[in-house]
């Protein structure tokens, strides 16, 4: 026969250790988790990076819906760029970030129609995508990201350099 | 233990479903519409609510629709996504999260008077916190409601000779000075409004305090700031960062002797930098090998204690250090690096008693901080160099006594160059290379691909007919192309090769009008057709500002590696900046299955830049660099059966 006492060890250790999911939780929930957000100098080349922080995953939130959110949130950040006083090569005025998508490892990012406004040459558009790219597969499980524009696949963008009708990687550059 | 964590996640995740549900206990009401003046135009929103006591704004209100078109904010929201993003015209990203009180500007971190919500197909976010991030102010006066633009910022930078206020606001500042004298000067913000009245002590730079206030109407508010001067400080005029940033500096009389005190009575030990040493944030972070300038050392008061900015100006590595308490001294050694500028030695907000900064060795620039006890202290590469947060709480006996960490530069061209090549050259490769100097580069790996006409060279100038690339100065990029490209075909034919131009004119290379893939991929035709040894694509750079300049030689695939160092070894003599080869995933240098490298000559948006691409006699240099390039390359890998030229 059990002792009486079992039955209390068990409800003790149960709220013990709710109590310590909670914490542990709430320790989560301040802390939360932060993405790299990468952005080219003006060397055209190097990068250096900014970090932005992260609501944790919400209960209730699928691992699908969680990847979701932190890639649409990284590709706004990468396209916003880093403060105003950072020297970095930044999208065109009004560019902004339309829908994200998630594709399998790809993301799929949708560019407004301000980034047709390139300066010209492959420094600007170069730059860009780099910072892009390198942001959104900084999240784990994400490898390349898909670039559309107002909606549409283009092969580049006008008089443009860069090939953009399939999926743009790190190892692009 | 599994058999507790059987029970408990499902018992964690009731309890916090309980406490969210309690937290969203108080049931939003919904409002009557606010209507209120922005630039002198009525705005109604109509899809409001209260939680909590505080206004809310549904994401869909057609007055909400129209403030973030005006203040050109755009944002960032579709159902199912749990992230409300708006993107504001600084540019800033003001982020919102359902179901959680804490959003964020930029990268500051603040509590909302309640977490967004959801009702239907709307989300609805705390008004005066949408606003905040607007850099807006809701204000009554009792007969008309006013979206006052708002002096938002006023970031305060100090060093020991100067203090620089960065003014940042909801509206285009204009600061006019309205009252000036040998120990004050007054700044007037007309139409700002602000939250930052109060008094700051400085006692730095030239700088006493600062004294903030409002006054004007709802209407027509008035935002001073009182700065009051040290003895002989000089008062430097007001300089506009754009519309709504302005910068306001003040110069101490002179620079205070060098008179860093000597760290005692313990001395800090010589960093190693590996005792305890910890990973940078970020695992891709790797320094740069030149030096770099430490460009200033500012503190400043926060919520949780207090921060203090290092301003690096490049990549660099750091080690930091602090001592057990009683002693509680911390400090950074920021590697390689060079203090610009007088040592440091002031007062700094509390907890940190006194910060100091100095160059320790010929290499070496060293912050060190007094905390007064052994607070939290945390060291994070920022954008700009390093960011030290000291928390007002007391750290733990077994807390890190030392770490080290990267600044800057997550890819280095080290590692670009390394992915690239070839680990051993190949044995028919060691033949002179014509000096490039690297012989690291020299040796690329080869493709399997073999050009029919090996003798062959395509030259592509960029753009041309309906695309004309970059426009400046009356220059086209189209025109300067052709121009350099056919310098470079007539030096080559008379050096023995044959040359095939892409365009001959200014011309689309597959039909006016055309598609850009159409384009591009009737040029990389022409050469992969005619099974060319190389495909060299001439163009000019341009960017949105002038500041960029240089030279760049960019590349797709391995085999372009070896063609381009040369090249760009040539072009580092044609008087611009050299900025060496980028590997990219450009369409022509992609597609072209020969060796290809794709030249921006220079860059059309820079003045001096601009001069040399206007000159005939530079773009003759070019393309006599360019064809010596060439020439290094196919000495240094000659096609099987046919000689060197």
């Amino acid at each position: 026969m059990r002792s009486p006492r079992f039955p209390l060890l068990v409800a003790l250790l149960l709220i013990v250790a709710a109590a310590a999911y909670w914490y542990f939780q709430s320790q989560r929930a301040r802390n939360g988790e932060t993405i790299a957000v990468y952005y080219t100098k003006l060397d055209g080349t190097s990068l250096g990076s900014t970090r932005v922080s992260m609501r944790p995953r919400e209960p209730g939130e699928s691992t699908a819906e969680h990847l979701h959110n932190q890639v649409l949130y990284a590709a706004v950040e990468a396209v916003t760029g880093p403060p105003n006083d950072v020297k970095a090569i930044r999208f065109p005025p009004g560019t902004h970030v339309r829908t994200v998508a998630i594709d399998g490892s790809t993301a799929s990012v949708d560019l407004s129609k301000e980034i047709d406004s390139q300066a010209g040459g492959s420094f600007g558009e170069d730059g860009e995508f780099k910072a892009l790219v390198y942001t959104v597969t900084g999240i784990q499980g994400i490898d390349a990201v898909q670039v559309t524009v107002d909606g549409s696949r283009l092969e580049t963008l006008p008089g443009g350099h860069l090939e953009l009708d399939q999926p743009l990687r790190r190892s692009d550059w | 233990m599994s058999w507790i964590s059987r029970f408990v996640v499902p018992i964690g995740s009731l309890a916090a479903a309980a406490l969210f549900a309690a937290a969203s206990a108080t049931p939003a009401r919904a409002d009557a519409p606010i209507t209120a003046l922005y630039q002198g135009q009525s705005i109604r929103f109509s899809h409001v609510a209260s939680k909590d006591g505080a206004p809310a704004i549904g994401v869909n209100d057609p007055g909400f629709t129209a403030l973030l078109r005006t203040t050109d904010a755009v944002l960032t929201w579709k159902a199912g996504e749990r992230y409300v993003l708006i993107t504001t015209s600084v540019p800033t990203v003001v982020s919102f999260a359902i179901g959680d009180r804490r959003y964020d500007i930029g990268p500051v971190v603040l509590q909302a008077a309640f977490a967004p919500y959801q009702r239907g197909n709307e989300v609805y976010l705390p008004f005066n916190e949408v606003l905040r991030g607007l850099d807006l102010a809701l204000r009554d006066d009792g007969a008309v409601k006013v979206l006052q633009p708002q002096l938002a910022s006023l970031d305060v930078r100090t060093s020991r000779d100067r203090v620089t206020l960065l003014a940042h606001g909801g509206a285009p500042l204009h600061p006019r000075v309205v009252a000036q004298s040998s120990s004050t000067v007054t700044y007037a913000f007309d139409g700002v409004g602000t939250a930052l009245a109060g008094t700051r002590q400085i006692n730095s730079g030239g700088v006493r305090s600062l004294q903030v206030a409002t006054s004007g109407t709802v209407r027509a508010p008035v935002t001073t700031v009182t700065v009051t001067l040290q003895s002989g400080a000089s008062v430097h005029a007001p300089q506009n960062n754009g519309e709504r940033d302005v910068v306001l500096a003040v110069t101490a009389a002179k620079a205070s002797p060098q008179t860093i005190a000597e760290e005692s009575p313990t001395p800090e030990p010589e960093p190693s930098g590996t005792e305890n040493a910890t990973s940078p944030p970020d695992g891709n972070a790797t320094p740069a090998t030149g030096p770099v300038a430490v460009t200033g050392v500012t503190a400043q008061a926060s919520d949780m204690g207090a921060t203090v900015t290092i301003e690096v100006s490049g990549n660099a590595s750091f080690a930091w250090h602090r001592l057990r308490d009683p002693d509680n001294r911390f400090w950074v050694d920021i590697k390689n690096a060079q203090l610009q500028g007088p040592p440091i030695d002031q007062a700094a907000p509390s907890p940190v008693v006194s910060m100091r900064a100095r160059q320790v060795d010929a290499t070496t620039v060293r912050v060190a901080l007094t905390l007064g006890q052994p607070n939290v202290v945390s060291v994070t590469p920022s954008a700009n160099g390093l960011q030290i947060d000291v928390r007002n709480d007391q750290a733990p006996d077994d807390a890190a006594r030392s770490g080290s960490g990267s600044i800057g530069t997550v890819v280095s061209s080290a590692e670009q160059n390394a992915a690239l090549v070839t680990p051993a050259p190949p044995d028919n490769a060691s033949s002179d290379s014509g000096g490039s100097g690297d012989s690291t580069w020299k040796f690329g790996p080869r493709s399997d691909y073999v050009p029919t006409n090996p003798r062959l060279i395509v030259i592509d100038p960029g753009h041309g007919g309906s695309d004309s690339g970059s426009e400046h100065g009356g220059l086209k990029e189209a025109d300067l192309a052709l121009d350099m490209a056919k310098r470079l075909r007539d030096i080559l034919i008379a050096r023995g090769w044959q040359v095939k131009l892409t365009r001959e004119t200014d011309v689309d290379v597959y039909a006016p009008n055309d598609s850009p893939h159409d384009e591009l991929q009737a040029r990389v035709d022409v050469a992969n057709k005619a099974g060319a040894r190389l495909f060299v694509s001439v163009h000019a750079n341009a960017f949105i500002n002038s500041g960029p300049y240089g030279t760049t030689c960019y590349i797709s695939k391995p085999e372009d590696v070896p063609l381009a160092r040369m090249v760009e070894a040539q072009l580092a003599q044609d008087g611009t900046k050299d900025d060496g080869v980028i590997k990219s995933h450009l369409y022509v240098t992609y597609h072209t299955r020969m060796p290809a490298v794709l030249v921006e000559t220079a860059f059309l948006t820079n003045p001096s830049d601009y001069a040399l691409l206007a000159s005939a006699a530079w773009r003759q240099k070019v393309a006599q660099e360019i064809a010596d390039g060439i020439g290094q390359y196919t000495r240094a890998y000659p096609v099987s059966g046919q000689n060197a030229q």
